[in-house]
């Protein structure tokens, strides 16, 4: 659903014409607000937004467009829904009788009043095929279409001013009257009209939503959904039967769901998975707020059809039934008050004046009868048009069946109306009165099972049921049942104990059974006993002072230690309060926050750096000295007691190494690494050594070279110095004697 | 872990030091911390213990300690931001 808020489309319409090239945009406010002066652009993007929210303005531009331009707004006020493809566009106004269907929607184009949808947010649909380059032309950006083809917007407060336009349409009645001599088109409306409650699919969005959030669905690279997944839907019982008051079979009703689903968001696509998002905040406001943006979804529906079913993942070239749609309600909204047509006669209709069944190329599978299947099977259920069965023949027969064949004949022995919320949802009358007056409608068994009397059901009440219970039957009378993982989920969002009672002491037509109530208050305590923080706040405070004042000035957080207090979003701090000595953002890589001293195992932490990580990481294999130093800094020490505690606790040498390149910056000092592998390395030993020193290397490299006098050097410990066994001394002595060396004994 | 010599008076600012998108588990007692602690697969997950009732987990494996503790037949209270608590 679409905000109505002027402000929120202003804005758009700001952005969208920052888009436009400086000339093109000239030529738009040209037409808009007809500036005397040559403006600046930001100057003429500002007034071409305000114009747009000031109805005298919009109604005097109105009467300078040509009737089949002004038409175009109407339909597209009709239809509520502010984006519309263009190709839909052009087709509704070929269905009016306008050979060029073009035209109009370029005049309005070039107006002012209807502009290309360039953004591509979770608010717009979608993107065409400029985005990042200004457009030059309306031709220009026509012909750069983007995957999902020319979407255009116009802001309902323009759209609306020109409902009220003679669309030119026909009142089919009148034909029927005149085929049948007088008798189809003067039904009776006190003759068995039908009217849907309107609950039917949100009911059935509701038991989608449910099933998707117990198993996301997974999509194909094709858009399609996976095997699996295609099979869980098709046989999925709640999703694909019938309607307690069906008129008409509706092919893939659990893939029309998705599609329902996806325009409502309550699906959302993450990572090529639909997940469950929230239920319609728009439920909370009634029924008559939830269909009318079930309606406005209609014409943004590609993946299902009346005449296919479901699409999805599968290449479209264009979509003929949103236009069909509108143009089917319009010609139910030109029938005099209380008469009704039967869906074959409009179908007829489009079919001669659609440009896409009029043409010559249309295959025969595409010209089977879908319409009778929309209304009395979609429409119908949306509360949208009104049933009336087929008046009895003169000669008193009974009244010709329902056809459950959509497929070969229609379904045939009904005629629609519109209802009073479809001739409200067309913007031609004022909202009607949808709200149930039955508030007690919920019979809460011992077994955990509600019943749920249709008749007292809102969407409100729907929603908040799909929260904490599981569907198990829609009709007359639905069925859910209480489960742990319901109510847990009712729980996580946003719902207590208490509301959850409410809810169904408020609605229950008996008191809740002692068993129910002792069930829920097991779950929700349950609940309560582990709180998980996926991405708070932690404020560390100086001392417990620091953080009671903190607290006495009015900071939300909860409090953890006698230091320590977490805040669920930052936004709740009001920081005048405090003075920051520090931040860490956790979702950043680890801070180098240590200095190693010239020992080597002496670590000082900077505590305006450092971080919680730290805080546990380090006492694994060191130990704290003392306080924190003057200087904002606290000090561990490597020792042999600490770093043993560390290896049994599995701190490794790598791990340690990491640690040091990660949070120092440097390699692991040696002294750490002595005492790391200390325990690990062979034992060394002590030992005397009569050593040999000469007066320089060239002599000591002759001695060890010299095979008189290498066997007798046990081993070299430096450039200068050998040593010798003792009990060689005397063989080493006598051969350096005969070579003219001399040994002198200290 | 702060030390500031100047204790705040009335009005004066509170020194603080702030840790930004910090993922913590908080439980009723601390022998449910112990019992998750004993939990080979949790562990794997926290790095450390700030008081006997909260863990810290290891940045970025939020979704897996909920589903583990999910597994354990834990119903956890997942507070963010935008609401206060949302559906997993």
């Amino acid at each position: 659903m679409y905000v109505a808020d002027p402000a929120y489309w202003s804005d758009i319409q700001r952005q969208t014409l920052a888009c436009y090239d400086e000339a093109l945009l000239r030529q738009v406010a040209a037409r808009l607000v007809k500036p005397r002066n040559q403006w600046p652009v930001e100057d003429l993007i500002e007034r071409s937004a305000a114009a747009t929210s000031n109805p005298v303005v919009i109604d005097r531009r109105l009467q300078d467009l040509t009737p089949p331009a002004r038409r175009v707004l109407a339909l597209i006020g009709h239809s509520r829904q502010p984006y519309w493809n263009l190709g839909s566009l052009v087709e509704l106004t070929i269905a009016l009788g306008h050979s060029d269907g073009l035209q109009p929607a370029l005049e309005l184009l070039e107006a002012g009043l209807l502009y290309p949808s360039l953004r591509c947010t979770a608010e717009t649909p979608s993107t065409n095929g400029v985005a990042g380059k200004k457009i030059k032309s309306f031709e220009q950006w026509m012909g750069t279409p983007g995957p999902s083809g020319l979407l255009v917007f116009t802001p309902p407060q323009i759209a609306v001013r020109a409902i009220g336009e003679d669309l030119g349409l026909p009142d089919l009645s009148e034909s029927e009257r005149t085929a049948a001599c007088g008798v189809a088109g003067n039904a009776k409306p006190q003759a068995a009209v039908q009217e849907a409650d309107g609950l039917e699919w949100l009911l059935r969005l509701a038991v989608l939503w449910q099933q998707v959030s117990g198993a996301p669905l997974r999509r194909t690279q094709q858009g399609g959904f996976f095997k699996r997944d295609v099979e869980r839907l098709q046989q999925d019982v709640l999703l694909n039967a019938a309607p307690a008051d069906r008129l008409a079979d509706v092919p893939d009703a659990a893939f029309l769901a998705i599609a329902l689903a996806e325009q409502e968001r309550m699906i959302e696509e993450v990572e090529g998975e639909w997940r469950a998002g929230p239920l319609p905040p728009v439920w909370d406001k009634g029924l008559t707020a939830a269909l009318e943006s079930l309606w406005m979804d209609l014409p943004r529906l590609s993946a299902w059809n009346p005449l296919d079913g479901w699409r999805g993942g599968e290449p479209q070239t264009g979509n003929p039934f949103p236009s069909a749609y509108l143009l089917a309600f319009l010609l139910l909204a030109r029938l005099p008050e209380g008469a009704s047509v039967r869906p074959e006669t409009i179908e007829e209709w489009i079919l001669t004046q659609h440009p896409y069944w009029t043409s010559e190329s249309l295959r025969p599978s595409r010209q089977k009868p879908w319409l009778g299947t929309f209304l009395l099977g979609v429409a119908y259920q949306l509360r949208l048009v009104q049933a009336v069965r087929a008046p009895t023949a003169p000669t008193g027969e009974t009244p010709v069946p329902p056809s459950t064949d959509r497929r070969d004949a229609g379904p045939t022995g009904w005629r629609v109306r519109l209802s009073p919320t479809g001739r409200w949802l067309l913007g031609l009358a004022e909202a009607p009165s949808l709200e149930t007056v039955y508030t007690q409608t919920l019979l809460v068994q011992p077994n955990l099972q509600i019943l749920a009397y249709r008749q007292g059901l809102s969407s409100s009440l729907i929603a908040r049921l799909t929260q904490l219970a599981a569907w198990e039957n829609l009709g007359a009378a639905c069925t859910l049942q209480l489960q742990p993982e319901t109510v847990y989920r009712a729980l996580e969002a946003g719902q207590t104990f208490d509301s959850i009672r409410l809810t169904l002491e408020q609605h229950g037509t008996r008191s809740l059974p002692p068993a129910v109530l002792d069930s829920l208050r097991t779950w929700s305590n349950k609940r309560d006993r582990i709180t998980l923080y996926p991405s708070a706040t932690l404020l560390e405070f100086g001392s417990a002072e620091d953080l009671n004042e903190a607290l006495a000035r009015g900071l939300p957080a909860v409090r953890l230690s006698d230091r320590l207090a977490v805040v669920v979003s930052e936004e709740a701090i009001e920081f005048r309060h405090f003075r920051l000595t520090g931040t860490r953002d956790y979702a950043l890589p680890p801070e180098k926050c240590v200095h190693v001293e010239a020992d080597g195992v002496t670590l000082s932490v900077d505590l305006a750096r450092s971080d919680l990580l730290l805080e546990t990481e380090i006492p694994r294999f060191a130990e704290l000295v003392g306080g924190s130093t003057a200087d904002g800094r606290r000090q561990f020490r490597l020792t042999p007691a600490s770093l043993s505690a560390g290896r049994s606790a599995g701190v490794t040498l790598t791990t340690l190494e990491t640690w040091f390149h990660q949070r120092a910056g440097q390699q692991l000092p040696p002294a750490a690494r002595l005492l790391m592998t200390a325990g690990l390395a062979e034992p060394p030993r002590l030992r005397r050594h009569l050593v040999l020193h000469v007066v320089d290397e060239d002599l000591a490299d002759g001695l060890v070279q010299w095979p008189q006098t290498r066997e007798l050097i046990e081993e070299r410990l430096g450039p200068t110095a050998l040593v010798v066994a003792e009990e060689n001394v005397a063989a080493l002595r006598e051969r350096l004697s005969a070579a003219g060396i001399t040994i002198a004994t200290i | 872990m702060l030390n500031d010599p100047v204790r705040p008076t009335s009005g004066a600012r509170i020194p603080v030091k702030l840790h930004r998108r910090v993922c913590l588990v908080q439980t009723e007692d601390a022998l449910l911390a112990e019992e998750l602690l004993a939990r080979k697969k949790l562990a794997q997950d926290i790095v450390g213990r700030l008081t006997d009732r909260v863990l810290l987990i290891r940045p970025g494996r939020v979704e897996s300690v909920i589903q583990e503790l999910q597994k354990m037949g834990h119903t956890p209270q997942v507070s963010t931001k935008d609401e206060g608590r949302r559906t997993k």
